[in-house]
Parts: C-alpha cells; sequence; structure tokens
C-alpha cells in the first residue's frame, strides 16, 4: 500500500522537528529514513502510525485521507528499537496479542489463532521459543518475536523504528539480511528509520536523507552515494575530504567560475598520492599510515588541516611510503557546490594518471 | 552453596548476613519467641478454649474483616491516585502527592480522633450521611474508615514507580495492533502491576490488621460488634490476664503469617513466571533479577 506525506510539519516548543515535508512512497517499497539524531526522521515515522500529531499537512495510506485517523485504525504494523514486547507473556501471546483483541465478530476461532501464530513464528524461525517468555531470549530473537507480532495484523505499512539499533554488530547485519529478504517475500511497504548509512545502503530500496526537519535528498542506495545532492548528504554518506577552494591549487580554479565561496568534497579513495610534482598537485606531508584490511588509509596534512585517502595494497607497496614524507596530491574526481547552493558540479581533472 | 558465597562479587557478604541475621532475631525473632513460649504455659486444651472463646473469635472476625475492606478499598483507589500522580501534569500535583504521606506521619490516636468527630452524629460529615441511615462513628463501618485512611499510602507508595517503569512504547505497540485504550489497559498495563499491587495490598492489610490507636477511638468497642483483637488483648492485660493475652496474640501472628505467606508466594510468583523461574529459584542467593531491560 502507498504512504503519501504531503506539506507535514511539526514543532515541538520552539524546535522545528519537521519542516514542510513531502515524499511520496509507492506501494511494495523498502524505504530507509536516513540522517543523524535529532534530524526528525522518527518524529516523521511516529506522524505516519499516528502515534504523533502533526502541527500541518496530510497523511494518506493507499489513496485515502489518515491525517486524523487513530492508531489502531490505520492498520500500521510498528517495531521499536528497544522491543516493546509484552513482558508478561510468552512469545505465542505476544505474537497471539493482535488477534485476540479484535473486535468479536472480526476475531479468529482459538484454533486459527493458534496455526496463524505459529506460522509466523516458523517464518522468523522461533517457532521452538514459543512458550518462553521475552527475557528469556536474545536481543536479536527479541525484535524478530516483535516483527512476528506486528505482522501478525497483516498490516498494510511496516514501520521500523531503528530496528536494528539495540543489536551487537553480528546480529545487526544477519537481521539486515533477514528483513530484505523477508520484505521481498511479504511485499509490504515498509518504511525503516536509521543512522547507520551502511545499513541504509545495504537494505533499502530507496533512501532518503534527512537533516534538520528536511529532507536533503531521495534517490536509490547508489544515487545518493555516488551523486550526492547536497553537501550534507556527501559528509553523512562515507568519508570525505573537504577543501576551501581557494587554498588549494587546482580546486581553487574551479571555484573561481562560479564564486569565491565554493567547498570541494573528495572521496578519500578519488585522490592519487604522488612522488613528484606535477600540474595541479598539492604538497602534503604523510602523518600517519594505517595498513588495515583490503584498503591502506593514508592520513596526510597539508597547510595544518587533514587529508584522508585511501589506497590500494599493491600501490602502497609501490611508493613504499612512511611517517613524514613529502609527496604531492592529485584528485581523480572532485565536486564543487557553490555558496549560492545551485546545482553541483562534478569535475574530473583531465591530467588524471 | 559455600563455593557461590566465595564467589560473590560484592564483599562483606558473611558480614552483613551475619548483622541481618541478629538484627532480625533481635528485633523480631526474640520477642515473637518469647510470646510463644509464655503462651504454652497453658495446656492445649485450654489454649484452644481460650483462643475461640465467643468475644475471642468475633473480635478476629472484625478485626481481619475490616482489614480485608480496607486494603481491599484501598487496592482500587490505591491504583488510582497513584496513577494519576504519575500520567497527568495538573496544578498542584506536588501538593497532592505529598499529602499522600500524611497518614504515615499523624499519630494514629490524632486521625482516629479527627476521623470520629467527623463521622459522630453531630460532625461535619456524620449529620450529612446519618439522615441517610449510614451510621459510621461506634459502629465496624468507622473502623473499616479509619483502617482505610491509616493504611492509604501503601498501595499509592508501592504502584507509583512501578507505574513510572511502563514504557510507553509497549502502550503505543498495543494501540499499532489494534488494541482499544481499555484492552491495552486490561490486558497490557495491569498484569504489569500485579506484583506490586499485591505487595501493596498484603501491606496495607498487615498495618491495618495490627492498627490500634486510630481505631480505638472511632470503633465504639462493643463486644461481639466493634471490638478488635488489639483492644481485646489490652484489655486482658489490664485485668492482669498475661496468658490470656498472649494466646490471642499468638493467634493473631499465626493468621497472620499465613495471609502474609500467602500472598507473598502468589507475589513470587506473579513477578517470577515471566522469567520462568519458580519462587523456590528466586529465592536462591544466587539468582539474578532479569526481565528489567525487556
Amino acid at each position: 500500500m502507498s504512504i503519501g506525506i504531503r506539506n507535514i510539519g511539526k514543532r515541538f516548543g520552539s524546535f522545528v522537528a519537521l519542516d514542510n515535508i513531502s515524499l511520496e512512497i509507492p506501494t511494495g517499497e523498502l524505504v530507509a529514513l536516513l540522517g543523524p539524531s535529532g534530524c526528525g526522521k522518527t518524529t516523521l515515522l511516529r506522524i505516519i502510525a499516528g502515534m504523533e500529531v502533526a502541527d500541518a499537512g496530510q497523511i494518506t495510506l493507499s489513496g485515502e485521507e489518515a491525517t486524523h485517523l487513530h492508531t489502531r485504525e490505520r492498520q500500521v504494523g510498528f517495531v521499536f528499537q528497544h522491543y516493546a514486547l509484552f513482558r508478561h507473556m510468552t512469545v505465542f501471546e505476544n505474537v497471539a496479542f493482535g488477534l485476540r483483541v479484535k473486535p468479536r465478530g472480526e476475531r479468529p476461532s482459538e484454533a486459527k489463532i493458534r496455526e496463524k501464530v505459529m506460522d509466523l513464528l516458523k517464518l522468523v524461525q522461533l517457532d521452538w521459543l514459543a512458550e518462553r517468555y521475552p527475557s528469556q531470549l536474545s536481543g536479536g530473537q527479541r525484535q524478530r518475536i516483535a516483527l512476528a507480532r506486528a505482522l501478525a495484523v497483516e498490516p498494510r505499512v511496516l514501520l521500523l523504528d531503528e530496528p536494528f539499533g539495540a543489536l551487537d554488530t553480528q546480529v545487526r547485519k544477519e537481521l539486515r539480511r533477514w528483513l530484505r529478504r523477508l520484505h521481498d517475500e511479504m511485499h509490504i511497504s515498509s518504511v525503516f528509520v536509521t543512522h547507520d548509512q551502511e545499513e541504509a545502503l545495504e537494505v533499502a530500496d530507496r533512501v532518503v536523507v534527512m537533516n534538520q526537519g528536511r529532507i536533503e535528498q531521495v534517490g536509490s542506495p547508489d544515487e545518493v552515494y555516488s551523486n550526492p545532492a547536497t553537501p550534507f548528504v556527501y559528509q553523512f554518506l562515507g568519508n570525505v575530504n573537504v577543501f576551501h577552494s581557494r587554498l588549494h591549487g587546482p580546486w581553487a580554479e574551479v571555484a573561481r567560475e562560479s564564486s569565491s565561496q565554493a567547498t570541494a568534497f573528495v572521496r578519500p579513495h578519488d585522490i592519487e598520492i604522488l612522488r613528484e610534482s606535477v600540474t595541479g598537485a598539492i604538497a602534503a606531508e604523510v602523518a600517519h599510515v594505517q595498513a588495515i584490511g583490503p584498503a591502506v588509509r593514508v592520513e596526510l596534512t597539508h597547510q595544518s588541516e587533514v587529508i584522508e585517502v585511501e589506497l590500494s595494497r599493491e600501490r602502497h607497496q609501490q611508493l613504499g611510503l612512511a611517517n613524514g614524507d613529502a609527496v604531492w596530491l592529485l584528485p581523480k574526481s572532485v565536486t564543487v557546490f557553490d555558496a549560492a547552493g545551485s546545482e553541483p558540479r562534478r569535475w574530473v581533472p583531465d591530467w588524471v594518471i | 552453596m559455600s563455593s557461590k558465597l566465595s564467589h560473590n562479587v560484592l564483599p562483606g557478604f558473611r558480614l552483613s548476613l551475619g548483622y541481618a541475621i541478629t538484627y532480625l532475631s533481635l528485633l523480631v525473632l526474640i520477642p515473637l519467641g518469647a510470646l510463644i513460649a509464655k503462651s504454652t504455659a497453658l495446656s492445649p486444651a485450654d489454649f484452644w478454649s481460650v483462643a475461640t472463646n465467643e468475644r475471642a473469635l468475633a473480635a478476629y472476625r472484625v478485626t481481619f474483616g475490616a482489614s480485608l475492606v480496607a486494603a481491599l478499598i484501598n487496592a482500587v483507589f490505591g491504583l488510582i491516585v497513584a496513577w494519576v500522580l504519575v500520567r497527568y501534569p495538573f496544578p498542584g500535583k506536588r501538593f497532592v502527592d505529598a499529602l499522600v504521606d500524611l497518614p504515615f506521619a499523624l499519630p494514629t490516636a490524632v486521625a482516629g480522633i479527627t476521623l470520629t468527630t467527623l463521622y459522630a452524629g453531630n460532625g461535619w460529615l456524620g449529620q450529612l450521611i446519618e439522615p441517610l441511615g449510614i451510621k459510621v462513628a461506634f459502629t465496624p463501618m468507622g473502623i473499616m474508615v479509619a483502617l482505610t485512611f491509616v493504611t492509604l499510602p501503601f498501595v499509592v507508595r508501592t504502584l507509583q514507580p512501578v507505574i513510572e517503569d511502563i514504557e510507553p512504547e509497549v502502550e503505543e505497540a498495543a494501540a499499532t495492533l489494534g488494541a482499544s485504550r481499555a484492552q491495552t489497559l486490561w490486558r497490557v498495563v495491569l498484569p504489569q502491576l500485579f506484583p506490586a499491587w499485591l505487595t501493596g495490598f498484603a501491606l496495607a492489610f498487615s498495618r491495618a490488621v495490627g492498627e490500634y490507636g486510630s481505631v480505638i477511638f472511632i470503633a465504639g468497642n462493643m463486644p461481639m460488634v466493634s471490638e478488635i483483637t488489639p483492644l481485646l488483648i489490652i484489655s486482658k492485660l489490664e485485668q492482669y490476664d498475661l496468658v490470656g493475652a498472649t494466646v490471642l496474640a499468638v493467634v493473631m501472628l499465626v493468621i497472620s503469617f499465613v495471609l502474609l505467606l500467602s500472598i507473598n508466594l502468589l507475589q513470587w510468583w506473579a513477578a517470577n513466571r515471566h522469567s520462568g523461574r519458580s519462587p523456590v529459584e528466586a529465592l536462591a542467593p544466587g539468582a539474578r533479577v532479569e526481565g528489567a531491560g525487556a
């Protein structure tokens, strides 16, 4: 089912949590709301669920007006960061809860409830825990039960608030893949909130990057990573070097085209380290070499600013860098944003080796 | 067991256990032991006849009956007071919160005299309700009123922190699953409060059973009708019937102990069933309290 968000605004006192947000989420899509804490992503999710009331704007579910519907009438499944399981009920009763509270006319028979709950527990691969209590489960198990509980009422939308936030890295990765698979099987529109860019890029069909109550960019994971629309997105997704272009030879020339107040962004793996000077290269000194994992990370200083560069292992061996070496840096790809906030310019220097 | 103790992380286990046992012995076990020892001066048959004397039986009924009613009234209204104090902001909330503790601080005799003055036939409340045929002062009803007043703080104060601890998310989760407000309250909120609610009930009940000061002023103290056991014990003492007084005390002690033990077992069961442990395990020294993070 599709979700329509139109001109939603929300304030808490003088703090603007959401500033005129509009977004369409088509049926069957898995969307990530990504942003730093305090950017309004959880508030937006809670407004979709009806747990928070927007000051302005409209929410539609399947095209139907839902702005003033009560949470229980919206048929949304909600998964909380800290699970919010009912402690005094067994796993089975937790999942059955949504079926048992249905009005008498719609409530399935005891046998039907049993069958449905056991099916869901099998789906989350925890049917062997049916008689346990939540306190006897691990975090990952609890979150899967919370998901089964949300799915029991056959929600039209599934909303997940930092669903993996309280779990450790291993369990997180496993659950991410599992959520993706589950989504592909169920084909239910899902929105999940996260501050973890890796999680958003790995799981979602579409990523909505938010900052300070506004949407910065909407796009596929590849789009937002490769073509960030704003300086914020550039910095939030992955590591990046920021240059105030006047200071840095070739980058300054780019900036001069539009205005002198431009900022240039270069990803660490888009910088080449050279032993001798070429046109456009800037001088730097090696400060620290970290050779862990497939790539080698080198920290350099240029006029007391730190520049981060990522090299392949082979290149690192050719160069044989040591702390204190004087080297030259050349950018392979640069994105420049000018102060006026116009479209970013992507620029690939022609003298790249 | 000894190996478990030696691995305990907290230092001073033996010292603090020894201290606790000595303290409890001096304050509770030795006086109670002396009481029971004294009562054995009578033969079992004599003991039984004193203990089941008609006037004594009536006094037990009044004492335990009125205490039970008072504890039940407070269980219901104390829950409401605690809920309101935690959940709703309103002007003067701190003041009302402080009022709850007053029955603790007020000398019980003052409470008894005040209530008697209010509910007597010419008192402020008495003159309003007596024409309706409701007589409070100098009847068993008066005992209930006094006991309800004195035991009010127990249920409220036991429930408040537990209500504060309920995560709002759990209620929101119930709402997303389609539960109405009443269903959420009945199926989600109240079951979580149940263990603490039982504790509050047990505390209120045991305090009511032992209450003396406030009751004797309002009760009228008519034998067989509105005479409580503690008063009967005092009157026996005044007649130098030391053994008779001890017998009644022992009977009260045994009934109270059995009632409190069963309430506690029920409470242990309620508190631990969702972590899958039996009361015996829950009592074991190595047992940890889990589920707080759930």
